[in-house]
């Protein structure tokens, strides 16, 4: 019990030293993450729609997305190598890395010169709540995984509190980061579905 | 970096030899599509341009996201012509690659226009594979299962890639296809599908994030002849349905007379009583009503007396069968039983008619006025101013209701003295004289409702009866509880119509001298009536009201 709720708060603790099967869990993190990466895609499509050619010149590598310094697995044979806990520890992390630059789209997503201003402003609402939601499921999960699980590592994101001045500033900076969050939600809504189907394997219908 | 980049293969384009003599460098090709089947392995196709009309090869060079250094295709045969097929080895996925097509002749090279590719966002799996139909069946009823694997190269079981299906049906000769969704299962089952029909189904798939394969290729299934037990089913209702049908026409046909009648009943005919429709035809009215009237029953009043006679031709002669049970058993049962009997037969007009003291003292009273006793005399004075007080209020009350009651007490009793008893029988005719109470107002009370019985001692013949008042034989079985009433005694028969009563006053009261004048009066009424033939008709009553 004292390994189970060593770091979480009392909410936690209910849940987790509940007896929710952990491949249930795992199925409605799947989900969210799912939701998360869709998400993030129709965002960027939405901000691709009214992008200025120029600034696909200008904008940054996708190497520069501040979580591109952690090491993920780069194809299946890597990622099916990976333990369950460092999977998780993994998706924690990058969800994690998220949470401060989510803030920033959140509180600039109003200044955005763009014609689908308001649709963008309630999406990043949306993508904020899912992100919020799956990372506090991630952690109940992680309470019933070994400690590696536990481990998170620190990407701290020095994008600075806002997105720029200028119009084409504030479209490169936003689409730089969506670019960013997409690919990342996409790593951890796949190492979630390895994860799930690990632990689904009395469902083969599943996976 | 790849500012540098570019600049070189700038001057490698200008440093490119210009056309000579029509031929020229190739023209530029384009990246047409990349595409990973199962998230593993890619590939890429161009489209080249003119060749320059110089022999011309191409080359596809790539460069991954985070590294300086340029590869070029490892694999331009597995994907086909004009393509480049990246193996597990050279594919990683989270990273883009930027990819170019240079297309080289003698004269120089062409660059197409360079692409940036993330596996991930490139997925399109191959189509599912070994589709196969086959016909299941529930409780006698065929479904078709579609069942099928996912495409071999894509790793599902791993959960590295997620795919869900969707599968399309059309019966051959239609156009239209029936799209179901089959989520992640490999199974799909398909209901209600017509008999004997040739079918198509088609499947495919799309994982999580990418794109629909294509169609697999058709498989083809003829469902199986069911249609016996439909057919089946359908005759035994038709048969049913049609035994309900003739069993229906035939009862119609056997009840046809009384169906109409229930449905069109029959105009009913006249209903009155003697009404003979062939005079009515004839037109004549006067006969009609004639034939109503009992035949010259009223004429003979009308012409030996005045006409008002009519209403006094009432007398209620009859003997109540509880009456008749009472005599032997209780006699004081017996006289509360009359006493009820007659109050309630209180405004009967017929009796009324018959009792009113007014009509008696004018039309019954005169002629015998010379037998009276001097008491009765004096009386009579005292009845006149009777009169004088209530005449203005009898009449009304004495015609609403005319019914038929005293009529058939009369003829009842009758038939019940004059038939089989024959002169020896002991039974009590009860001449009862029914004083209206509304008719007189100055005396309310109950004990003025006088009844009087007489015994009938002999018939002498058809038409006459000698009454005795009864309780003064010894033959007879008395009522001594009616005693203390007024009886009257046959005085004498005075002709062939009368029957002269003589009263037979114990105690000296009003009541007793009203009942005794009135008694007499009434035996008179009924000896005519009976020897008319004794039968008064509800019709030969009803001209009265006429009067």
């Amino acid at each position: 019990l004292g390994r189970c709720c060593g770091s979480c708060s009392l909410m936690y603790m209910v849940a987790v030293c509940s007896g929710v099967p952990i491949g249930d869990l795992l199925e409605r993190a799947a989900q969210h993450s799912d939701k998360l990466y869709s998400l993030s895609t129709t965002l960027t499509h939405d901000l691709d729609s009214h992008f200025p050619p120029m600034g696909r010149m200008i904008m940054p590598r996708p190497s520069a997305c501040h979580t591109s310094s952690l090491q993920t697995p780069g194809d299946k044979e890597q990622a099916l190598q990976v333990s369950e806990s460092e999977l998780l520890s993994l998706a924690r992390s990058l969800l994690q890395a998220w949470a401060d630059p989510l803030v920033v789209l959140s509180s600039s997503a109003n200044t955005l010169p763009h014609p689908a201003q308001s649709k963008i402003i309630n999406k990043i609402h949306e993508l904020q709540e899912h992100s919020k939601n799956l990372g506090d499921g991630l952690n109940i999960i992680s309470g019933k995984m070994d400690p590696t699980a536990q481990t998170i590592s620190s990407l701290p994101y020095r994008g600075g509190n806002d997105v720029g001045q200028d119009k084409l500033s504030k479209l490169i900076k936003f689409q730089f980061l969506l670019s960013c969050f997409r690919r990342d939600s996409h790593k951890i809504d796949s190492f979630l579905k390895v994860l799930r189907c690990r632990a689904a394997k009395t469902q083969p219908h599943l996976c | 970096m790849r500012n540098v980049q570019e600049l070189t293969w700038l001057l490698l384009l200008v440093l490119t030899p210009r056309t000579k003599g029509g031929l020229s460098r190739p023209g530029k090709p384009t990246l047409t599509s990349c595409r990973s089947p199962e998230k593993e392995t890619f590939t890429c196709w161009w489209q080249p341009a003119s060749d320059g009309g110089l022999p011309t090869t191409y080359a596809l060079y790539y460069r991954k996201e985070n590294s300086e250094i340029m590869y070029e295709c490892p694999d331009y045969f597995t994907g086909g012509e004009n393509s480049c097929f990246f193996n597990k080895n050279n594919t990683s996925i989270w990273v883009n690659y930027n990819i170019t097509v240079v297309a080289t002749n003698r004269l120089g090279s062409t660059f197409s226009d360079s692409v940036d590719v993330d596996v991930v966002y490139i997925v399109q799996p191959n189509p599912p594979e070994n589709v196969s139909l086959s016909v299941m069946e529930d409780k006698g009823w065929p479904f078709l299962r579609v069942a099928w694997a996912p495409p071999r190269k894509a790793d599902t079981r791993s959960g590295w890639i997620t795919l869900i299906y969707e599968l399309r049906i059309r019966s051959e000769g239609e156009n239209e296809w029936e799209t179901h969704v089959a989520g992640q299962q490999k199974l799909f089952n398909i209901f209600s599908l017509r008999s004997g029909g040739l079918y198509l189904v088609q499947v495919r798939c799309k994982p999580d994030h990418g794109f629909w394969s294509d169609w697999s290729s058709p498989s083809q299934i003829r469902f199986p002849e069911y249609f016996h037990q439909e057919k089946s089913a359908w005759i035994v209702t038709t048969a049913v349905c049609a035994f309900i049908f003739l069993i229906i026409t035939w009862l119609l046909h056997m009840n046809h007379g009384s169906l109409k009648h229930c449905l069109l009943p029959p105009v009913p005919g006249p209903k009155i009583k003697g009404f003979d429709e062939q005079l009515l035809k004839k037109g004549k009215s006067e006969d009609i009503f004639n034939a109503l009237v009992v035949s010259d029953f009223p004429m003979s009043w009308s012409s030996s007396s005045n006409s008002e006679d009519l209403l006094v031709e009432l007398l209620e002669v009859y003997i109540p069968e509880e009456r008749e049970n009472m005599l032997g058993a209780s006699k004081d049962l017996g006289g509360g039983s009359f006493k009820l009997e007659s109050s309630t037969s209180d405004s009967d007009s017929g009796r009324g008619s018959c009792d009113s003291r007014t009509l008696l003292i004018e039309k019954c009273g005169r002629p015998k006025e010379h037998e009276d006793s001097a008491e009765e005399r004096v009386e009579r004075e005292d009845w006149e101013d009777a009169r004088v007080d209530t005449g203005g209020r009898t009449w009304p009350s004495v015609f609403p209701g005319l019914p038929d009651r005293p009529q058939r007490s009369l003829s009842d009793g009758l038939s019940q003295v004059l038939g089989p008893s024959e002169g020896q029988v002991c039974k009590q005719i009860k001449a009862r004289s029914d004083i209206n109470i509304a008719v007189s107002g100055h005396k309310e009370s109950p004990a003025r409702w006088s009844v009087e019985y007489v015994g009938v001692q002999t018939v002498v013949n058809d038409d006459m009866v000698i009454l005795q008042p009864w309780g003064s034989r010894e033959g007879c079985t008395p009522l001594h509880s009616l005693q203390e009433r007024d009886y009257s005694q046959v005085k004498q028969v005075g002709s062939d119509d009368t029957l002269l009563l003589l009263q037979k006053v114990s105690e000296g009261t009003a009541d007793g001298r009203e009942a005794g004048n009135m008694s007499q009066k009434s035996a008179t009424c009924m000896n005519s009536t009976t020897a008319t033939g004794g039968y008064v008709d509800a019709a030969a009553a009803f001209p009265m009201t006429t009067y």
